[in-house]
């Protein structure tokens, strides 16, 4: 009796699990992509639209598209065992952005072996034999963030940095841009601190950056949840508008900041265009057509004039 | 009136249907493990079944089982060891670092596994020499130390690039049966796990170190009038705690070929996760080496299902959540039986 109460309740959870599952009902499409994120999309708005760009292209374009992501963008083990177990799966393509730049090469070596083309977005891997990098150059977007403060202080003064998860290339190169940026029309970065990539350090670090470097006036932000929890910080403290924040991804929230003035402007990405470019180039690949090296999908400079249309 | 008869009742029905329950309790996570094999292979008969994916399995749950069978040693003394997981980056790092520095192989690999032996030297002093109150803050301390020293060692980025030879336990397979009609790819990183498994079970069942252990889990009190020497005890349990830490970090660099700082971050959570759901009990004293087995493989199956029904992570910590409530479920069962039966 006991048995079959437990057999019961242990199917029970897996069959409601077969039915939550969108993949199960998949069509009869020819090609299966797998898209890996570094992040699941509910869990950050950036993926949310790397995600929607690649459903929608996937939708029109009429393949089979499966979106994976670890729970959290540093469980690199847990992407691989994701990739490992899609691998197994055959899927045709490989979209990832990986959680670490070469931690999961020997992954992609047997996607290699069954003739699966990896193509790299958002995060360039180390990985020889990849199709394509399809991303932001972080640097650029940096360099701009860095810039957006040399003109608003004209290259006068003290500035912070709030980094993120040091161990991404794409956060390294934004903080490298901007730090390059600011050094080089004059401003002062008196400080730099780690914040994770997350918004409740990002507040954190702001409070001990006002309480520690009173005099600085601008912060660059690797991305825009840390700006988000940084500008929360400022306006504790009484300084709304007065410290210039600046973020990076201009994700929604973060567009309205800018609208209402607590953050001073963030660099956009396109993570639409990434999913999109992602889907179509694997595509491309699958039916023997070639596909650049590099795909470079644009950064733009949001502040005040242009933050409505990254609001919603 | 109601209130008195109703125990009464209730007893009588647990009392006939005891016998069944222990049997439950023993055999019940084999059960579940059957069960939820069974369940794969018809929801995903294409896939589950094929040795890719069972080679691939094994690969998965290598280092987390590794991981628990540490966790496991120290939880039957009634402790924790919060510090596996960043002990395991650590070691990883060590390692790439060694190798990265020319050192010889072999020597790399011993320093990586005295990183972990050490990190586990420090847990145990602290509880038995300092007299820090409970394990929970040693390993707790140590977990952000060996964290923040795999990020200084590494400056943050991943060291990649490791020689075949320190690669291969983690990463190749070995043909078991070669001169056979039926050769076998088996993963060398599940083989040690197997040794490593069967090398815990011979200790803490078969030598009076192993008798020791679970008494000081048992009962503090009686193993110290009993004479066991409890500082001795408690420090060799988290020295192999920290050495199978170091142990998992070699195998899970080789499979990566790189070590990378992030490594094992929350990874403890998920040893206590397989030793819990292998039926050791948090109050010491209780549990076996092949039932944390299970529930290491138990946790691999359950991730691997899931990804190839192409379930969100999200699902999947939720159903986590409900297969360590059963299985601790069915253990208040067993125990329960277990007292009306004496």
């Amino acid at each position: 009796m006991m048995a079959r109460r437990i057999t019961g309740i242990v199917t029970a959870l897996l069959v409601v699990l077969a039915l939550l599952t969108p993949g199960i009902s998949e069509g009869a499409a020819k090609y299966t992509i797998l898209l890996s994120m570094k992040g699941p999309g509910s869990g950050n708005p950036f993926w949310a639209a790397v995600e929607r760009g690649a459903r929608d292209t996937a939708k029109a374009m009429g393949v089979n598209l499966v979106v994976l992501a670890p729970p959290a963008e540093t469980d690199v083990q847990a992407q691989i065992a994701q990739i490992e177990d899609q691998i197994a799966k055959r899927v045709n393509a490989i979209v990832v952005a990986p959680t670490d730049v070469s931690a999961l090469n020997t992954t992609f070596d047997k996607a290699r072996a069954q003739k699966i083309p990896v193509l790299f977005v958002d995060t360039d891997g180390t990985w020889r034999s990849k199709l394509t990098f399809i991303g932001t150059d972080n640097r650029a977007g940096g360099v701009m963030g860095g810039q957006f403060l040399c003109g608003a202080f004209k290259g006068k003064g003290d500035v912070a940095i709030i980094t993120g998860v040091m161990t991404t290339q794409s956060i390294r190169s934004r903080v490298e841009g901007a730090r390059a940026a600011m050094a080089k029309c004059g401003l002062h970065v008196v400080a730099e601190l780690p914040a994770n990539s997350d918004r409740a350090l990002g507040q954190q670090a702001m409070e001990d950056i006002l309480t520690s470097k009173p005099a600085v006036k601008g912060i660059f932000a690797a991305n825009d949840l840390m700006a988000l929890g940084a500008a929360e910080a400022v306006k504790a403290r009484g300084k709304a508008g007065k410290v210039l924040i600046v973020g990076f991804d201009a994700i929604p929230e973060a567009a309205q900041a800018i609208l209402s003035g607590t953050m001073a402007a963030s660099v956009a990405q396109s993570p639409y265009n990434m999913g999109k470019f992602g889907v179509q180039n694997a595509l491309r690949a699958l039916t023997k057509k070639s596909v650049a090296k590099r795909i470079d999908t644009g950064t733009v400079l949001v502040t005040k004039k242009n933050a409505a249309q990254y609001a919603k | 009136m109601q209130l008195e008869q109703a125990p009464s009742i209730r007893t009588t029905i647990v009392r006939r249907l005891a016998p069944s329950y222990a049997a439950m309790g023993r055999f019940g996570l084999i059960l579940v493990m059957l069960l939820m094999m069974a369940v794969l292979t018809i929801l995903q008969p294409a896939y589950f079944l094929t040795r890719e994916n069972l080679t691939n399995i094994a690969r998965q749950i290598s280092s987390n089982s590794i991981l628990a069978l540490g966790e496991f040693a120290v939880i039957v003394t009634a402790g924790i060891d919060l510090s596996v997981g960043s002990v395991m980056g650590l070691s990883m790092i060590v390692l790439a670092l060694a190798v990265h520095a020319d050192w010889a192989a072999g020597m790399a690999v011993a320093v990586a596994l005295l990183a972990g032996l050490g990190v586990g030297l420090v847990n145990g002093l602290a509880l038995t020499r300092l007299h820090l109150p409970h394990p929970f803050i040693a390993t707790l301390a140590t977990l952000n130390i060996a964290r923040g020293a795999t990020y200084l060692l590494s400056g943050g980025v991943p060291i990649s690039g490791l020689p075949p030879i320190v690669r291969m336990w983690g990463a190749d397979d070995i043909t078991l049966l070669g001169g056979t009609s039926f050769p076998i790819d088996f993963p060398i990183s599940f083989l040690i796990v197997i040794a490593l498994y069967l090398a815990m079970w011979v200790l803490l069942t078969k030598t009076s170190t192993g008798r020791h252990i679970y008494a000081i889990g048992g009962s503090p009190k009686a193993a110290q009038y009993a004479g066991i020497n409890i500082p001795r005890n408690l420090a060799l349990v988290y020295v192999l705690s920290g050495g199978l830490a170091g142990i998992a970090g070699i195998l899970l660099a080789g499979r990566v070929n790189s070590g990378y700082p992030t490594a094992g971050t929350g990874a403890e959570l998920d040893a206590i996760a397989a030793v819990i759901i292998g039926g050791a009990s948090f109050f010491g004293g209780r549990g076996t080496a092949g039932g944390v087995f299970i529930g290491a493989i138990i946790m691999g199956l359950l991730r691997n299902g899931l990804n190839l029904m192409n379930v969100s992570v999200f699902w999947q910590q939720v159903m986590l959540g409900f297969i360590i409530l059963l299985a601790v479920y069915l253990d208040v069962l067993r125990r329960r039986a277990m007292r009306l039966e004496s």
